[in-house]
């Protein structure tokens, strides 16, 4: 397929999976600091820019931290590529370049959640029901997912569309996770144990905490919420699942024989995360390796558009003629 | 005739025009029997409810106009009136005998200008100046060969009836014609709607159009491509107000609908990135117009284009569909001087007439025409679609003074015209059929043969009165019948 078509599938999915995760993390934000003292409060909504790599951008346009500037910067600010708003219109400008590929039903749901943001009252949303708000957000993004797989041939084009959806998801909740124990990480790098309400804030964060219930009845721990999220073999949103996913499109998508540096890339991080032991990395350096985990996933994205997105013949040409 | 209530055709009135239905004595005339009496048997509610019906099989099948902007998703259909136009197939066998010969004949012509001698000028056949003159001559394009000489590969040729029925060729399209979408989908909805309607008569199928189209484009590949040519469709993008149509075409042909970004020209050989890497394409249609389709050798700040698409042209490394520079051929001036064309070229008389055009760089034609705008159409030569057009009988008499200004500033830069009485046909509005002018834009596809798609785009000035026909200025469609003949040896008889 073209390549202006694969990378154009390749963004709507990370952008449609990038407002559903910041919408889910906004929601458990705000509703777990309802009742919390305001320099807990103005902590946590730190940690959430931090998540989303956000802090420095938020940092450079206001002087103070509060819950309605914070959620406003994370829904409407077109000045970055986070905002949910400008998320999904960026998922639909790719979509609609795409339109002769996707299904009718696809850039229906695509189009009209745009409509529909576009004709709320995003600012009375922020002011008195953020949840409703996020709950559509979510919702939508699902559903968006949910017509993608019924509607789409599960052809090149729906493994681009895949691929850039589950690599955004990975680097995501290895975000979460990495911000959320920075606060619980002593200098020699071990990890003292989390309350009973933070580990549920970030397992609702990840829409995990029923699933989680259901495989650790009644062990809250930091081991148990690490392991479920870096490295459940059957939770969707899990670190480990998402990459395997990724992992299968992105083979599906190469040519056989020997593997191609994405490839290799992405097939490493899988085994490292396989055969990790999270018993050994909370007491050894899990910061690292949840620092190496972003590092490889944003570098396999480049490494991504290297190999499909722009090509690497021409690449070589427009070397040779910069070299002159 | 008064109108009687529940009578779609109640109070038809021909006024005096020629009539596509009826004879001047008020009898149906035979093509048109069958459909005439169907449509009879509807009462109006009946028809609203096909036309209802229409509107879904259109919406359905995405055939809308979408208005982006302020507007944010405002869909409205392509009008299409429910009454067919049907063409007899000994009409048929006159039209597509004197289109192939046109359009070998202006084949013939842009061969002679770009690849050979200008042997059409050195005889005296069509003025040097006239050529350099126009608009659409590229002399970029000289020497460029293209495969069979087929410079225009799809051509539309719009053509009118007079008051007597004679049809009459109203202008070339060779450069980048549009509308068989509209031929394709119009039929589609009408089989939907009408099925009995349509099922009743013997209508030659025009479905196969993605198909031939393909069959041409591949038919004019350079050799070095081998026996399995890549063809892509080459659009401006989605923003292009045809881009409907170019999304169309890729699909029936499945072939890959590219934009200029997607190709890069390396040593004179033109690929597409695709995510298995370069992949060579062999023929373009492109449906860029030409000072937009290279930067490096027509306008440098076109965006849309494809550097060093020429060269690789050139080269012989692709071909570019329609080939560039067929303005030249299609110039409303140049357009006086077809039928001396058909005969310098092909030694026959031309079959289908030109309308009567007057050239205003001479003296004693401008003259007159001055004396008469008011009578007269006035055309740009080089527009295409209507646009700079005056009807005298509808102008005022500052727009006239205006016109006639520009004349003489620029007389080799209009043509002027008879008005044509253009034909009528019977048109749905609201619950009853009025008279509404009509022309016809039939297809031409240059493959291994020249072959005319039995029908074409017949385009209906929906306004009471307007002789103006295009879809910019008010106009609908109908979908267009072409009737099988009783047997093949009449249809021969009438060719020869």
């Amino acid at each position: 397929m073209l390549s202006r078509h694969a990378d154009a599938l390749f963004w709507c999915g990370r952008y449609v999976e990038r407002a559903g995760d910041t919408a889910r993390m906004l929601d458990v934000t705000y509703h777990s600091l309802l009742e919390s003292p305001h320099v807990e409060a103005r902590r946590s909504w730190m940690e959430l820019l931090e998540v989303l790599h956000l802090a420095e951008a938020y940092g450079g346009s206001h002087d103070h931290v509060s819950a309605r500037a914070v959620s406003s910067f994370l829904v409407v600010d077109a000045g970055h590529g986070g905002a949910i708003v400008p998320a999904i219109a960026l998922a639909r400008e790719n979509a609609r370049s795409v339109r002769e590929l996707l299904s009718t039903e696809l850039w229906e749901s695509i189009n009209t959640f745009w409509l529909e943001l576009q004709s709320r009252d995003l600012a009375a949303d922020l002011d008195h029901q953020p949840y409703a708000l996020y709950r559509l957000v979510k919702r939508r993004s699902q559903e968006i997912a949910g017509t993608a797989a019924e509607t789409m041939p599960h052809d090149d084009g729906w493994r681009f569309l895949l691929l850039g959806w589950m690599l955004e998801r990975a680097l995501l909740t290895t975000r979460l996770l990495a911000v959320r124990l920075a606060r619980h990480t002593a200098a020699d790098g071990t990890a003292d144990d989390f309350d009973f309400y933070e580990a549920v804030e970030v397992l609702k964060a990840a829409s995990a905490l029923e699933a989680f219930r259901r495989t650790y009845p009644g062990a809250m721990t930091v081991e148990n919420v690490v392991a479920f999220l870096l490295l459940s073999p059957t939770f969707p949103r899990s670190v480990l699942y998402a990459l395997r996913s990724a992992e299968q499109k992105l083979d599906q998508l190469s040519r056989p024989g020997r593997p191609s540096r994405p490839q290799r890339v992405l097939g490493r991080l899988r085994a490292d995360l396989e055969f990790a032991d999270v018993a050994e990395l909370l007491h050894g350096d899990l910061h690292g390796f949840l620092d190496r985990v972003q590092g490889d996933i944003r570098g396999l994205t480049d490494l991504i558009a290297v190999q499909f997105f722009r090509n690497a013949e021409e690449i070589s040409v427009l070397h040779a003629v910069d070299g002159v | 005739m008064r109108r009687v209530a529940g009578d779609v055709f109640g109070g038809y009135e021909q006024e005096g025009w020629f009539d596509e239905v009826f004879a001047a004595d008020g009898s149906v005339r035979p093509h048109y029997e069958d459909v005439v009496a169907r449509l009879r048997s509807f009462s109006p509610t009946e028809l609203a409810r096909r036309e209802r019906l229409r509107d879904e099989a259109f919406r359905a099948a995405g055939i809308t106009f979408t208005v982006y902007g302020e507007d944010e998703g405002v869909e409205r259909t392509f009008p299409m009136d429910l009454f067919p136009r049907v063409i007899p197939a000994d009409e048929w066998a006159t039209i597509e005998a004197g289109l192939v010969q046109r359009v070998t004949a202006l084949n013939r012509f842009l061969e002679d200008l770009y690849e050979g001698e200008g042997a059409a000028v050195r005889d005296g056949i069509v003025p040097g100046w006239l050529v350099t003159s126009s608009e659409g001559f590229r002399r970029e394009a000289k020497g460029v060969r293209v495969p069979h000489g087929a410079h225009c590969l799809v051509a539309g040729i719009d053509l009118v009836r007079d008051h007597d029925g004679t049809y009459r060729v109203l202008e070339d399209n060779l450069r980048n014609p549009s509308g068989i979408s509209y031929v394709l989908e119009n039929r589609a909805a009408m089989t939907r709607v009408l099925p009995h309607v349509f099922g009743s008569m013997p209508v030659r199928p025009v479905d196969h159009y993605g198909m031939s189209l393909l069959d041409a484009l591949r038919h004019v590949a350079p050799p070095s491509a081998g026996s399995n040519p890549t063809v892509a469709v080459l659009t401006p993008g989605v923003y292009n107000s045809a881009y409907f149509e170019h999304a169309f075409l890729a699909r029936q042909m499945g072939v890959e609908l590219v934009e200029g970004r997607d190709l890069v020209v390396d040593d004179h050989v033109v690929s597409m990135r695709t995510t298995r890497g370069l992949q060579r394409v062999d023929v373009i249609y492109r449906r860029i117009d030409d000072p937009f389709l290279d930067p490096v050798v027509f306008r440098r700040d076109s965006m849309i284009g494809v550097p060093g698409l020429m060269a690789a042209a050139r080269a012989g490394n692709v071909t570019l569909v329609n080939a560039v520079g067929n303005g030249v051929a299609d110039d409303k001036a140049v357009y006086a001087y077809v039928p001396a064309l058909v005969d310098y070229y092909l030694g026959e008389e031309p079959i289908l007439p030109n309308c009567t055009t007057y050239l205003l760089w001479e003296p004693d034609q401008r003259r007159t025409v001055l004396e008469r705008l008011d009578r007269l159409v006035v055309k740009p030569v080089a527009e295409s679609g209507g646009y700079g057009m005056c009807i005298g009988p509808a102008a005022s008499d500052e727009e006239l003074a205006e016109v006639a200004r520009r004349i003489e500033a620029d007389p080799r830069g209009y043509i002027a015209q008879e008005v044509v009485s253009l034909s009528r046909h019977p048109t749905l509005v609201g619950d009853h059929l009025e008279g509404r002018h009509v022309d016809l834009r039939p297809f031409v596809l240059v493959g291994e043969t020249v072959e005319v798609i039995p029908g074409g785009l017949t385009r209906v000035a929906l306004r009471k009165g307007s002789l103006v026909v295009n879809s910019s200025q008010g106009g609908g469609s109908k979908d267009t019948w072409v009737l099988e003949g009783d047997d093949d040896k009449d249809v021969d008889e009438v060719v020869a």
